[in-house]
């Protein structure tokens, strides 16, 4: 046999399998982030952060745990909304997944929803309903069910077609669905429900921060004012909420959970009718369009914010931030996975995911602040981080539930052809998900400075100029809406998401 | 029993919101906020024994969730900073000042430097302030916010985002001096009485970080009640409540405004802060 | 050889396949009333698509056993066998049979069961039994359908062959006629009155089965011949360029 006759060796990342094409999908991915990066304000200022920074790790590694203000109680409301915000949002969200394929109208109306972040649905709340548990549910129940719509929907277009095609003939739709497709979807779906109410966890407590009384409250208002023991006893009690989840959320206690959580979302408040309709009718309207006055629309429009410089900012930071949980996920998962490491090394690496994941963006990006001094930087490590773990964890109990075909391969052999192959593409999928909450989360992030959308999202809901903040709020709705459909569009499309959490 | 006396409970908490009559005031302290409902429920008692009508202290944390409660109705009285306190009563036709701090009257801002920028104390603020960051406080705070805004443009003639390099919000006072003392930003305005307590409590390193100058001096804090009060508590109500706040001498009370006493104050007293926050786009 | 007396499904040179692709092409074939019919073949070869088109031409009067079974492994054995039926209650009557089992149905679907060994699971969930007992509550399923044609698509492939006579019989001894897609050949020997063969998508076989012996069959399997498979190792094996670096994909 000749050299010839030999077929040729391929270059690099050759070929049409799915590990070089999604490598260079990848490469593609950090090649477009580095090209913008001259475009992004990444200065480093650092003086001496190291008092501030040293009572802030003094804090934490000694929490003063008597300086909470009725814990119980704050942690109690935490869970109680969550749960009940998740569940109002399953309950909404599922009849319009069953309509989902089918309307383009509910598509979308469910991207819209989605679009806005939860603390911006709360500060619309506030304004009708004020700051009363119906305000916290409402504000998760809505984007909630737009979400649960949208993965409920993708869930029960997966389910196997056999059960159905072996029925006889004449079966009515109702029947057929509650026999052949409800069943084969349940434990994805439950699994999936059982994912969002941690993320209604993490929201729950991103709701103190606005002024419902759950364990946000008090952190925000200790953090803030460097009350750092204190600080450090909440988180603690968080990370251990978290951490400890799969134990308390057991399906028996959940019945007694609802029940002993409505108790504590009390007392609600009198729907005032005449406030909703003022709210609806005139304050989200900008005063000249009710009036009819044309010219003074025009000088409304004129005192709207720059939208291109916003939409410039945003859009630079929730693409770093994305490239950046990338780079994160794939370099922390394998800390957490069961097939890497020893006990202790695991317990680590589960420990440090749950205190990234946990600690609210804000929180990080004041430390980074702090650290490397006013710039996009602080902003896109913190966005980096937070999702970042969050996708790494997910792969991680991924990889968890993989059985390597060739036991006894060295670690390195087992990442790179055992295990990477087979989580990365659903790795992949997840961070397209991910890019839209990526783009959302960009909002909370103007205390830094980053003048993104959701910076003067912020700042009018502070002026009380409602008509603005909803005006920006329908743009940034319109751009999360875009860049779902551009993610769709390059996501890598042969990849099961066996899953149903990697969404 | 116990039982029905479980029920009776829950259902208590759950009318709780229903009951009309029931006399609702919100505040924020300008500093430290922990323990909100602890030490204004003593406020509320006081009140309740002053006023005769069941009081509630509802906790709020940012100044514009107290203006959007003042508005819905759902508090009828409100400790507001200068610049919520016109943004409510603007919304409000009718709604009255009543009191201020002994303080407020003469309330200032503070400019405050890291030790870096070589710059001291003085009767004006230096040129060589122009290209340095700075930050602000939170956006709607008038002490941190408007009236240091609004002297800037008077000393340089010019928007803050051009005389520095870069303008932050850091959200609140005591961040702001904890932002300037690490160097992260170079100056920044931050309340005197916030400033003035954290240097005797000594959480502050004033080898790093001093004060470089402090503006003229500005109404701020006030108390402001809905203009519909005596018509739903009875004629002479807001008088009473004034004259409750005025009386209130307990240094426990007043510890949590933190305030030495309580003074008469109208709305007339305001207007220079609405000027200022109009000129700002910060009202329409 | 007499022919029997009436036909239900006539093939005459009809295109099979999915979509617009074509797996068996031309095929003539004619199914008579009280015909027991194996079929026969390499997998692959397209015995599932010639049995998807008898379904789809017999419509009602068929019960379907298709190939993997198509159960719900989340259900328990009732409401799968109980799903043969399901057309023919009311909507509200089928949730309320997911609820707590209708009285009538159980004891239909509890009979079934005695006869096919999977009285003791019925409340068990598909997904917890064994390969044999989930062949066992599919055939119960197309059983509990009381059809008079019953289509097969390899409904004893993973059962002993003590069990899989067993199972033929009672096939048999419910329906008139049947189709069924089988690997076992002696089995099609004995117990079908037809053969069809199937082979690189064409029809090979046509014959009563008492015409045939083991070696026409094996004819069927190209791996079963023992020089076919030294023939292909000895051929030069020179894959393309492009199908080396893609072998995992295909895993």
């Amino acid at each position: 046999m000749t050299a010839t006759t030999l077929p040729r060796r391929p270059g690099w990342l050759a070929g049409r399998a799915t590990g070089p094409r999604l490598a260079r999908h990848t490469l593609t991915l950090i090649a477009l982030a580095v090209l913008v990066l001259p475009l992004a304000d990444l200065s480093v200022v650092t003086r001496d952060p190291w008092a501030t920074l040293g009572r802030m790790i003094q804090g934490l590694a000694w929490p003063d745990v008597t300086a909470i203000e009725s814990p119980f109680h704050a942690l109690g409301l935490t869970v109680s909304v969550a749960l009940w915000g998740t569940l109002a949002g399953v309950v909404l969200g599922f009849p319009l997944a069953l309509l989902f394929a089918r309307s383009r109208l509910v598509r979308a109306g469910c991207a819209f929803v989605r679009a806005i972040h939860e603390l911006f649905w709360a500060l619309l709340f506030l304004q009708v309903f004020g700051l009363s548990a119906l305000t916290a549910l409402a504000a998760l129940a809505i984007p909630y069910a737009g979400i649960f719509a949208k993965v409920f929907a993708e869930i029960l277009e997966q389910t196997p077609r056999a059960p159905s095609d072996a029925l006889p003939p004449g079966v009515g739709r109702l029947s057929r669905f509650l026999y052949a497709e409800l069943p084969l979807a349940w434990a994805q779906l439950a699994a999936y429900t059982r994912y969002r109410f941690e993320c209604g966890l993490r929201a729950s407590v991103l709701l103190g921060f606005v002024g419902l009384p759950t364990l946000g409250f008090q952190l925000e208002t200790a953090f803030r004012e460097a009350r750092y023991p204190e600080a450090g006893a909440l988180l603690w009690c968080f990370y251990l909420l978290i951490a400890t989840l799969p134990w308390w959320s057991h399906r028996r206690l959940v019945p007694l959970l609802l029940v002993g959580g409505a108790f504590l979302l009390g007392p609600w408040p009198a729907v005032d009718g005449g406030l909703l309709w003022r709210f609806v009718s005139q304050d989200l309207w900008p005063a000249p369009l009710l009036a009819g006055d044309w010219a003074g629309l025009a000088d409304w429009f004129a005192s709207v914010p720059d939208l291109g410089p916003a939409i410039g900012h945003t859009l630079l930071l929730a693409l770093l931030g994305t490239v950046g949980a990338l780079l994160v996920a794939l370099a922390l998962w394998p800390l957490a996975s069961r097939h890497f490491g020893h006990p202790a090394s695991r317990l680590a690496g589960r420990g440090l995911l749950v205190f990234l994941r946990s600690t609210p963006e804000l929180l990080l990006a004041f430390v980074f602040l702090l650290l490397l001094g006013p710039s996009m930087l602080p902003a896109w490590l913190a966005l980096a981080l937070h999702n970042g773990a969050l996708i790494a964890f997910l792969a991680a109990r991924h990889a968890d539930a993989l059985e390597p075909g060739m036991p006894g391969l060295p670690a390195s052999g087992r990442l790179a052809y055992e295990l990477l192959p087979r989580v990365y593409p659903s790795l992949l999928a997840l961070l397209y998900y991910r890019a839209e909450v990526i783009l959302r989360e960009t909002a909370i992030l103007g205390m830094l400075g980053v003048s993104t959308l959701g910076y003067y999202i912020d700042e009018n809901f502070q002026y009380l100029m409602f008509d603005t903040a909803a005006f920006l709020l329908l743009v940034t709705a319109g751009l999360n809406i875009a860049v779902d459909a551009l993610s769709r569009r390059l996501r890598p499309r042969e990849v099961p998401l066996e899953d149903p959490c990697l969404r | 029993m116990r039982w029905i006396a479980a029920s009776a409970a829950a259902l208590a908490l759950f009318t709780q919101g229903a009951a009309a009559d029931t006399f609702r005031f919100t505040a924020i302290p300008d500093e430290d906020q922990s323990r909100l409902v602890e030490r204004f429920s003593k406020v509320a008692d006081y009140l309740e024994e002053k006023l005769d009508v069941d009081v509630e202290y509802v906790p709020v944390k940012s100044y514009g969730a107290a203006v959007t409660a003042f508005r819905n109705d759902q508090v009828q009285l409100a400790w507001f900073g200068g610049l919520s306190g016109v943004q409510a009563r603007r919304l409000v036709p009718g709604s009255q000042a009543i009191a201020q701090g002994a303080e407020d009257a003469a309330f200032k801002t503070y400019f405050i430097a890291h030790e870096s920028t070589g710059l001291n104390a003085g009767d004006e603020l230096p040129d060589a302030v122009e290209d340095m960051s700075f930050t602000f406080g939170s956006r709607t705070s008038t002490s941190g916010r408007l009236m240091p805004d609004y002297y800037l443009r008077q000393r340089f003639d010019e928007a803050p985002d051009e005389v520095f390099s870069r303008v932050g919000f850091s959200g609140d006072h005591t961040r702001t001096i904890s932002l300037v003392e690490a160097g992260t930003y170079q100056l920044g305005a931050v309340n005197y009485a916030v400033w003035d307590a954290a240097v005797e409590d000594g959480r502050v390193d004033t080898d790093k970080v001093k004060v470089i100058w402090s503006t003229p001096t500005y109404p701020d804090y006030q108390w402001t009640i809905r203009g519909d009060a005596d018509e739903r508590f009875g004629d002479g109500f807001s008088d009473k409540v004034r004259e409750a706040l005025l009386e209130m001498d307990e240094p426990e009370l007043l510890d949590s405004f933190p305030r030495s006493a309580f003074i008469p104050a109208d709305n007339a007293m305001y207007a220079p802060i609405e000027d200022v926050a109009e000129a700002l786009g910060l009202l329409r | 050889m007499s022919q029997p007396s009436e036909t239900l499904v006539t093939l005459d040179g009809v295109d099979l396949g999915h979509g617009d692709r074509v797996v068996l092409p031309q095929v003539c074939l004619r199914l008579a009333r009280g015909e027991r019919v194996a079929l026969l073949g390499p997998s692959g070869a397209g015995k599932s698509t010639l049995l998807a088109a008898l379904r789809a031409q017999l419509g009602g009067v068929v019960a379907w056993c298709p190939q993997h079974h198509g159960l719900v492994p989340g259900l328990a054995v009732y409401h799968n066998i109980y799903m043969g039926r399901l057309a023919e209650h009311s909507a509200l009557a089928n949730l309320w049979n997911l609820v707590r089992p209708l009285r009538g149905p159980w004891g239909e679907v509890a009979e079934l069961c005695e006869l096919l060994g999977l009285a003791e699971l019925m409340r068990r969930p598909v997904g917890q039994l064994s390969g044999g007992q989930r062949q066992r509550t599919a055939i119960a399923r197309a059983l509990y359908q009381a059809r008079e044609v019953f289509l097969g698509d390899e409904p004893v492939a993973s059962v002993d062959p003590h069990q899989a006579r067993r199972l033929l019989g009672l096939i048999d001894e419910r329906h008139t006629t049947s189709v069924i897609a089988l690997h076992q050949r002696e089995l099609a020997l004995t117990h079908f009155d037809r053969v069809w063969g199937v082979r690189d998508g064409r029809i090979v076989i046509d014959a009563p089965s008492d015409t045939l012996t083991l070696a026409d069959l094996d004819a069927l399997y190209p791996d079963a011949e023992p020089h076919a498979a030294s023939d292909a190792a000895a051929e030069p094996a020179l894959p393309s360029p492009e199908t080396l670096p893609c072998s995992r994909g295909r895993a």
